[in-house]
């Protein structure tokens, strides 16, 4: 186990470093520049030129890019070039408001997902597995977008349930808290629905075609039994190397959602680092969605590990 | 009254300042409860709030509360007192006198005085607090104080518009106090303490503001509370917002936008006209365009009315093909008005050999501009000409190309063939003429590379004149050549459209993005 772990994280710090790296070399070839960016489109150039000295921008990547790292190695991820204050500052609020929203999409999504794509196994070819089925289908086909704004309409504009921006009161308790994260969770809930519950749903199938389910049954096992310990157990598996990828996507990439819904998450600061091209703030931003994916593939890792006695430590790297 | 000269800028002496919010002065107020909260939706920026860098309209709304100009321009383009009672300028336009109000209070509880003024405005004429607004017309050394409540300012030529120049449509110039203008950058930090009628309490970056009411106020006591506003990364949050009853007032929206509270009881739709308008310009001295006569058939092809119907949903004004909007007292409106001429575009294109024209306009992701220039495209068609469009990111349009290269003869708003740019309203055309139209403006927002020295010439005249007749007189022979050269092709000026619940009471919306509260009431 020791040994596992050390190895991925041996393998996590190589991929964190060449993905700082990579969006230092991409961002060379971004259009842009700090100073227009913060000055605005008609300042005159020499404004720029100062404002840019000013923060370092004009500094070569390379540069710029030492100066980052080594103040990493130091625990600090840089400062904002556009905002001027620590990366971090504005990164943890972010984070954290992230975190909050994958959180409760999570507990939504996830079992609902896997009840959908569970049903639609056991009922294979009737019509609630073709209702499911579709219905997933056409949540996933539907952009967020779209989909955000029919159910602000629905709750918060014609039944005026739920609140339109996902932004409470300071502090606000945990069921507040809860309520004003509802429609956009429910939106990615719409959105993930169809794509998780398609896995679960053909790994059940699989799972139920296979010998030792035929063998449960043939033994004379209850089918409640047969699915609970040998099919779930089986057919879970994908479903979860699947979820671990869209936790990943539900920290660090929601601009959609984010912007429709004015929530502050990490998606929309990193997109907005982006496109002022702030590259420490960007930089240290990817770092951090990039550690959140690099540990939830892990936990997945391991519990996929857990699930499947035929798989150990030292063969699930 | 207020030292405004006779026959000075009338427009200037047309209102006589009187005791209240300048801003809403003259203005029949609904009764309204004291007290309360307004809850305010603007879209979030992404630059600074520092005065000297204001430039969008979130931040202009945000910051427009707290801080307040020494004059203002009114809606129907006069310019009356508001922390300025009066001004006066010498004989040539080139000195000019500015009385400050007395008793007015800081939020910090300072008594404004000349050396606020000057400090602010020297720190927006410095190296490091250079805005675009006032760099031209005056430098460091040519203001300063008389006295406890007198300013003056020497001008590096004469302006006869000086005052509008002070007011809010230049929007990067507010008075702050004395200490925080001489450090450049630190208005922010050190809470944005203006005069205005709401004074700053907390401000979480992206995410909210809460202001309460500068009790000390010198336009008398606000109505509200106090004011709380909520940042939002793009318009439908916020329009949404509105629509479920979550804010009061949302800022700057699009035409379409603007739609669902037009004739909604519980709603109040506004779309003010303002100066704020696109310059399609057309390169005068290289390439396909370079013959006026091309760059007129290009004028002519466009259906001026239709464009406003279908992209503006009628919430716009007729463009001449100049900057001279009809609300600037300065206009000459005996100009005729430009209008579609299909047989007249392919007759001049003929006779300059261009039947076959075919160029690419260049534009940006902005509001209508897409659709502006996809508009152009189709006009074009009908008169044979073929227009391609290149839409390109705004750091794309606006940085030089390729990156580090020089700015002026490489950044693509200013170097391709023809181009689509944004031009924000403003209380005069004179930054419009000095910066974008006269050849002192090329490399600098001149992106038609207009060269004509007798417009140049004519331009100065309309700069220095001190009375209306004859900032008319050179305006309507501004729009003269600019109709025979056709640098600049501008179809029309748009008004800016916001939105209210029914509940607030007497909220006068602006050109700009600037939110002004102080008399402002909830039902």
């Amino acid at each position: 186990m020791t040994r596992f772990l050390l190895k991925r994280l041996g393998l996590a710090v190589i991929t964190l470093f060449l993905l700082s790296v990579i969006v230092f070399a991409v961002s060379t070839v971004l259009p842009g520049n700090v100073g227009r960016a913060v000055l605005g489109p008609f300042a005159t150039q020499e404004s720029v030129d100062a404002l840019n000295e000013q923060l370092g921008a004009n500094r070569s990547i390379f540069v710029q890019y030492t100066d980052w790292a080594g103040g990493l190695l130091h625990g600090d991820l840089g400062t904002s070039l556009t905002k001027q204050v620590p990366a971090w500052d504005l990164l943890r609020p972010a984070l954290s408001n992230s975190f909050k929203l994958a959180f409760v999409a999570f507990i939504i999504c996830v079992p609902l997902s896997i009840l959908g794509g569970v049903i639609a196994g056991l009922r294979y070819g009737r019509p609630t597995d073709k209702g499911i089925t579709i219905a997933g289908i056409s949540f996933a086909a539907m952009p967020e977008f779209v989909t955000g704004i029919i159910l602000i309409l629905v709750f918060a504009i014609w039944l005026g349930w739920l609140p339109v921006t996902a932004q409470w009161e300071e502090g606000a308790n945990v069921l507040t808290q809860f309520k004003y994260l509802l429609l956009p969770a429910l939106t990615l809930t719409l959105v993930l629905f169809g794509y998780i519950a398609r896995i679960t749903r053909a790994s059940m199938i699989e799972a139920l075609d296979s010998d030792y389910a035929r063998t449960a049954y043939l033994k004379g096992l209850p089918s409640s039994v047969v699915v609970r310990k040998h099919v779930l157990r089986n057919a879970l598996l994908p479903t979860i190397a699947v979820i671990a990828v869209q936790v990943g996507y539900l920290v660090g990439g929601l601009v959609v959602v984010e912007v429709l819904f004015n929530y502050q998450g990490i998606g929309l600061l990193i997109y907005e680092a982006a496109r002022q091209k702030d590259l420490p703030l960007l930089t240290a931003g990817v770092l951090v969605v990039g550690i959140v994916y690099l540990v939830v593939t892990l936990i997945a890792d391991i519990l996929y590990a857990v699930l499947n006695p035929r798989i150990r430590f030292g063969t699930a790297e | 009254m207020f030292g405004v000269s006779a026959g000075l800028l009338g427009s200037a002496l047309a209102f006589v300042g009187e005791a209240g919010a300048a801003p809403t002065a003259g203005q029949r107020l609904e009764a309204v409860q004291a007290g309360g909260t307004l809850r305010v939706g603007i879209v979030g920026f992404g630059a600074s709030l520092e005065p000297y860098l204001l430039n969008e309209g979130g931040s202009l709304g945000f910051a427009g509360i707290p801080a307040e100009y020494l004059t203002f321009t009114t809606l129907d383009g006069k310019v009356v007192p508001w922390l300025a009672t009066s001004w006066k300028p010498n004989a040539d336009a080139t000195v000019w006198t500015f009385q400050l109000r007395k008793g007015v209070k800081f939020h910090n509880g300072k008594t404004m005085t000349s050396a606020d003024v000057v400090a602010s405005m020297k720190q927006y004429v410095s190296a490091k607090g250079t805005n675009a607004g006032l760099t031209p017309f005056f430098d460091a050394a040519g203001v300063s104080a008389k006295g406890p409540y007198t300013v003056v300012f020497r001008l590096k030529s004469p302006i006869g518009a000086f005052p509008y120049l002070v007011s809010q449509t230049t929007y990067q110039a507010p008075i702050q106090p004395a200490a925080i203008a001489a450090k450049p950058g630190s208005w922010v930090e050190s809470g944005m303490i203006g005069t205005g009628p709401f004074k700053l309490t907390r401000y979480v970056v992206k995410r909210s503001a809460e202001l309460v009411r500068h009790d000390a106020y010198w336009g008398g006591r606000p109505p509200l509370d106090g004011v709380k506003i909520t940042f939002y990364q793009g318009t439908a949050p916020m329009v949404l917002a509105l629509r479920a009853g979550q804010i009061d007032l949302a800022s700057q929206l699009a035409a379409q936008e603007g739609l669902p509270f037009k004739n909604n009881a519980k709603f109040k739709y506004f779309a003010v006209p303002t100066a704020n308008h696109r310059q399609f310009c057309m390169r005068t001295d290289q390439g396909v365009l370079k013959d006026p006569r091309v760059r007129r058939a290009v004028a002519l092809v466009i259906d001026r009315p239709q464009q406003i119907e279908k992209i503006l949903l009628g919430a716009g004004d007729l463009g001449n093909d100049n900057p001279f909007w009809r609300g600037f007292s300065s206009t000459d409106r005996s100009t005729k008005q430009r209008k579609q001429n299909i047989a007249l575009a392919r007759a001049l294109l003929s006779a300059a050999g261009a039947e076959k024209l075919k160029f690419n306009i260049t534009t940006w992701q902005f509001a209508d501009h897409p659709d502006h220039a996809a508009s152009i495209q189709a006009y074009a068609r009908e008169a044979g000409i073929d227009v391609g469009i290149e839409v390109m990111d705004v750091s794309k349009y606006y940085d030089s190309e390729p990156a580090g290269a020089d700015y002026a003869t490489t950044t693509p708003w200013l170097n391709r063939t023809a181009t689509l740019t944004e031009y924000g309203a403003r209380g005069v055309p004179n930054i419009y003429l000095t910066r974008a139209y006269m050849s002192t403006g090329i490399g600098d927002w001149n992106a038609s590379h207009y060269n004509n020295p007798e417009f140049d010439s004519v331009a100065r005249t309309y700069l220095a004149a001190s009375d209306l007749a004859s900032q008319r007189k050179a305006t309507k022979r501004m729009a003269g050549l600019l109709l025979r050269d056709t640098p600049v092709v501008t179809d029309y000026f748009i008004s800016y459209v916001m939105a209210t619940s029914s509940k607030v009471k007497n909220y006068v919306p602006e050109g700009l993005s600037h939110i002004r509260l102080a008399k402002v009431g909830l039902a």
